[in-house]
């Protein structure tokens, strides 16, 4: 993968420069804009509405784009983070939104684990963790 | 926004985002298949938003106007920024980024079709 790209020297290749990453960071930044999207019409048009639910659509916005710029250009930390809060968002935010449905009274991305999203949401954490893992172990023996 | 067209860009988003796989399965970069594939996608998304901007002209309003325009703006750049994305893509997961675009642009074909439906005053 380095080698084809041949424009950065081995080893200071960003995280998901190439390959399978690829795909990663192309379903990461769909998110990010379908949730960044969501939010802001949410926000500008009926924030009253449900505060909590479209503040919560603009954070989950924001986590999917500091996960799609990390995992781009190699910010293993950054993405690590961002992937973890996540992964526990969605899995906070589809309980209670099943649980207390009356405080979720329009969807978010995270509502009932991603439901509206065909679960995308919910899997798109654990393939980005597993994603960096495996990462991480190629890195560690170059 | 006729359900015709909305099937059309399903059926061409679908067979663009086999195409991808495929060429992912196969280990090859994306081919010319692709590349008229997305052209063709393309042209059906500008002769869809054209209409409904006709449409929205002569009165028809969605309920959730600006929604439905910011999925017509948005899903009218999917297939150029995929195409040009798997384009740049030197490995065979290039179908695999162009497939994520064209199941996009599927997904969002229908979204727009329900947001066009659910017409408010």
């Amino acid at each position: 993968m380095a080698e084809a790209t041949g424009d950065r020297p081995a080893g200071e290749q960003p995280a998901a420069a190439g390959g399978a990453g690829r795909v990663l960071v192309a379903v990461y930044g769909v998110f990010a804009l379908a949730a960044g999207a969501r939010a802001a019409v949410q926000l500008s048009t009926r924030f009253a509405e449900a505060p909590v639910a479209y503040l919560l659509s603009a954070l989950a916005a924001a986590v999917y784009l500091v996960a799609t710029v990390a995992l781009a250009r190699g910010g293993r930390r950054t993405a690590l983070v961002a992937i973890t809060v996540e992964l526990v968002g969605v899995l906070v935010v589809g309980t209670l939104s099943l649980l207390d449905p009356a405080a979720f009274p329009d969807e978010t991305v995270w509502s009932a684990y991603g439901r509206g999203y065909a679960f995308i949401p919910l899997v798109l954490p654990v393939a980005g963790l597993l994603w960096l893992r495996r990462h991480h172990q190629r890195t560690l023996r170059p | 926004m006729t359900p015709v067209l909305v099937v059309a860009v399903t059926v061409t988003a679908a067979l663009l985002a086999l195409a991808g796989i495929a060429s992912t399965l196969a280990g090859r970069r994306i081919g010319l298949l692709h590349l008229w594939g997305a052209a063709l996608l393309e042209v059906l998304l500008l002769v869809q938003a054209v209409l409904a901007v006709v449409l929205l002209v002569r009165g028809d309003r969605p309920a959730d106007t600006p929604t439905f325009l910011g999925y017509l703006a948005g899903i009218v750049l999917l297939p150029v920024a995929g195409t040009l994305w798997a384009r740049s893509e030197p490995t065979r997961w290039a179908g695999t980024v162009l497939a994520v675009a064209a199941g996009t642009v599927g997904v969002m074909a229908w979204r727009l079709q329900q947001l066009w439906e659910a017409t408010g005053g």
